[in-house]
């Protein structure tokens, strides 16, 4: 059995069996390596290096991103590792942003650094301080793009470097499997057909 | 995968400037009816392998798009201001690929209405505005909204709204099966007495001409078809053209020249190719179908001494009235899942509001249908209201994403002379030509309809039992990917670019026919309207060169 074959019978197991595999595979073919194509994309292994970010500054960013999506009872981003996103994309497809987003992240620490002399850096503080501090400075252009990256880093691939162990496709309830068949949720399940109207135009 | 290749030295019967959505239909009618036909094409060409479940990719980094990076554009809301570059994202936007936007678009086909065409008529003129009547009626663009929905594909259930126009032919496939979104839609409507139907949409809902039915991955709108079940011009039209022997699809062949002569003829077109190498091809006609956009910058860039405005820009609209549509969006959260990452986009639309009704106070109508849109990223970045974008209360709304769907409302724009396409006095795109300059400001009436109908949405979303409603923030629209009227129809060559048949009123051998193409908007949905144009332009342009007279 090569790789192909490989390829789609795991694509296909990953499918799950209401649709047929037998019928998908005489049907499809095409659209079964396609789909399967994208859904190996979504595994691999995270990449726990950082190949852009300093080792403070990427606890900084990893708080940053722990207060916009927060863990608790459930992962929240810091579990989802989007920091790795961060650093991994801005060394990668964003690298022609890298340079003023580290700007950014340096004005960010030295702000709060004045407003926090006792403190230190961001990620030292205290959640209550990280909040309030956060508040404060939501509308700059550094937490939109901080925001911005968090969400991307929570649900993109995972080959991007987040999204570890899809933590960030659990908390939305997405489930990879590209191939679907009807009923989708819970509201089309006893669905009993569209109704004609009484006065409509006849074609 | 191409049924001829043309050498430049070849005189081909017609150069058509662009392969989306209208440009596919015109290369296989062209070529069916038996002339050579030369698809010159900006984008590469991908199959359907190719396509990914990338949303970072395709949504954030223009993967597919054409990119803010290499096809810069200037924004400005009005002529006093002073235009800015756009970063990130463009405000204009296109699928830059073979097959065009009908690669990444939602597919949602609705017919325009009868009234579209004649609202002038019947609604008196607007002050300020270009609104005006079409040259043509529904009564003749009928057997070509037939076409489309049989020759390209189309899944829908005819009669199924009371407001549809006459039709002469059922779908040719069922609808899509509804998703629990459409049931919702449905059940508030209905309660509400408004007459909510199936969506039509150009995805096979079973295998078709070839293709087979969606497989409901639920990567459709920003995302090319692996399946091939979207009725793309990549997977229809295009591939029967080039069957006919006859048509040539040249992909990475960016045209930044209509040539014409002394007798203000057009003689061919120039291009730059994959390397970037310049080259002239001879065509005895062009047509531009190379988007609402795009087509009024080519006639732009165009410019030569005895066309020193632009070519058929005698009337100095090429480039005006450019129109968007107007889109909001109301979001609910039910007790339940839905989970609307599933399938096609939409499956119940409403057109209750469709006509512009005086008694509103404002101009304009629409439509509104049911979907979640686009996909989990998407949805996090811009669904939350602003008082829970982060922190504990976003995460609970992340939470809830399986239970979320959105009412998503499209209208009309009115035609401003003021909102245009030209060319950028500084600004440069990465082969050194004129970038486009976007110059747009919503008109009042605009923004009013689409606050009405996202009204309508809260009452019907509260109305199926939604435990939360919220609407979506309407602004100034800083861009679209609805490309309409910048070379207008109409009778007058003073107040249009092309006649009633896309020929352009200043260079017979010369036609337009895109979304440019529109004089008013319509309601929000262009991409059917614009390739039944598409047909019937095709049709009567064979006619003319049969006969001579081109």
């Amino acid at each position: 059995m090569g790789a192909e074959d490989t390829s789609r019978r795991r694509f296909l197991q990953a499918s799950g069996s209401t649709l047929g595999v037998a019928w998908v595979a005489l049907h499809w073919p095409q659209v079964v390596e396609a789909a399967a194509h994208a859904h190996e994309a979504a595994t691999g292994s995270v990449d726990h290096t950082f190949k852009l970010l300093t080792a403070s500054q990427a606890r900084d960013v990893e708080a940053i991103a722990s207060q916009i999506v927060p863990g608790g009872a459930t992962p929240g981003a810091r579990e989802a590792g989007v920091v790795y996103f961060v650093d991994h994309v801005h060394a990668g497809v964003y690298e022609r942003n890298a340079a003023a987003f580290l700007a950014g992240l340096t004005a960010f620490h030295e702000d709060f650094a004045r407003r926090h002399p006792g403190v230190g850096r961001f990620a030292d503080a205290d959640a209550s301080t990280q909040i309030a501090y956060l508040k404060a400075v939501e509308g700059t252009p550094f937490f939109g793009q901080m925001r911005f990256l968090t969400v991307l880093g929570l649900l993109s691939l995972p080959s991007y470097g987040g999204n570890g162990n899809k933590v960030g496709w659990k908390i939305v309830g997405f489930v990879d499997r590209h191939l679907w068949e009807p009923p989708f949720g819970h509201y089309d399940a006893d669905y009993p057909g569209f109704e004609p109207y009484a006065k409509q135009r006849q074609s | 995968m191409s049924g001829r290749t043309f050498k430049p030295s070849d005189t081909v019967d017609f150069v058509v400037v662009g392969s989306g959505a209208a440009g596919g239909v015109m290369a296989r009618e062209l070529s069916r009816a038996g002339f050579d036909v030369l698809v010159l094409e900006q984008g590469p060409r991908f199959t359907a392998a190719d396509f990914k479940h990338d949303e970072l990719d395709y949504w954030f980094n223009n993967a597919l798009l054409n990119s803010p990076e290499s096809n810069p554009q200037t924004f400005r809301k009005t002529a006093q201001d002073k235009a800015e570059r756009v970063h990130d994202f463009p405000s204009l936007w296109y699928a830059r690929m073979v097959g065009g936007s009908s690669n990444h678009f939602t597919a949602n086909y609705w017919r325009f209405h009868e009234v579209d065409f004649k609202e002038r008529s019947l609604l008196g003129a607007i002050p300020g505005t270009s609104f005006a009547d079409w040259p043509i009626d529904y009564a003749e663009m009928e057997p070509y909204y037939t076409k489309v929905e049989w020759d390209v594909g189309v899944s829908g259930l005819a009669g199924a709204s009371p407001f549809d126009p006459p039709r002469s032919r059922p779908y040719p496939m069922p609808p899509l099966p509804v998703k629990s979104s459409g049931v919702l839609l449905e059940r508030g409507a209905r309660r509400l007495g408004l007459h909510p139907f199936p969506a039509p949409m150009a995805i096979a809902s079973q295998p078709y001409r070839g293709r087979p039915g969606c497989a409901h991955c639920g990567f459709c709108i920003g995302f090319g078809c692996e399946m091939t079940a979207k009725s793309s011009t990549l997977f229809t039209t295009l591939p029967e053209a080039e069957a006919t022997g006859r048509c040539e699809v040249r992909s990475e062949s960016y045209v930044f020249r209509v040539d014409t002569n002394d007798r203000g003829r057009v003689t061919g077109v120039t291009y730059f190719d994959k390397e970037r190498r310049e080259h002239f091809q001879k065509a005895r006609a062009v047509v531009l179908s190379a988007n609402g956009a795009e087509t009024a910058r080519l006639l732009l860039m165009s410019a030569n001494a005895k066309f020193p405005d632009g070519l058929a820009n005698s009337s100095g609209l090429v480039g005006c009235n450019l129109m968007f549509n107007t889109y909001a969006e109301t979001n609910a959260i039910f007790e339940h899942e839905l989970n609307e990452y599933k399938s096609v986009q939409v499956t119940r639309v409403v057109h209750d509001f469709y006509d512009s009704d005086p008694k509103r106070g404002f101009y304009g109508g629409g439509g509104f249908d049911a979907r979640i849109g686009p996909n989990p990223i998407a949805w996090s970045l811009f669904a939350p209201p602003p008082e829970r974008a982060w922190g504990a209360e976003f995460k609970s709304l992340l939470e809830a994403m399986p239970r979320a769907m959105k009412v998503a409302v499209h209208g009309t724009s009115l035609a401003l002379e003021t909102n245009r396409v030209d060319l950028d006095p500084a600004l440069k795109d990465a082969w050194g030509l004129p970038a486009m300059r976007v110059t747009y400001k919503d008109h009042p009436d605009d923004l009013a309809m689409g606050r009405f109908l996202q009204d309508r949405g809260v009452e019907v979303m509260q109305a199926a039992g939604a435990q939360q409603v919220w609407k979506g923030p309407l602004e100034e629209s800083p861009g679209s990917p609805h490309l309409l009227g910048t070379c207008r129809m109409g009778n007058d060559p003073k107040t249009s670019v092309v006649d009633r048949f896309h020929r352009t009123h200043d260079i017979p051998n010369l036609f337009l026919c895109d979304g440019s193409s529109f004089v008013t908007s319509g309601r929000g949905q262009p991409t059917m309207t614009i390739q039944a144009l598409a047909f019937r332009a095709a049709d009567h342009i064979a006619r003319f060169a049969r006969s001579g007279e081109v």
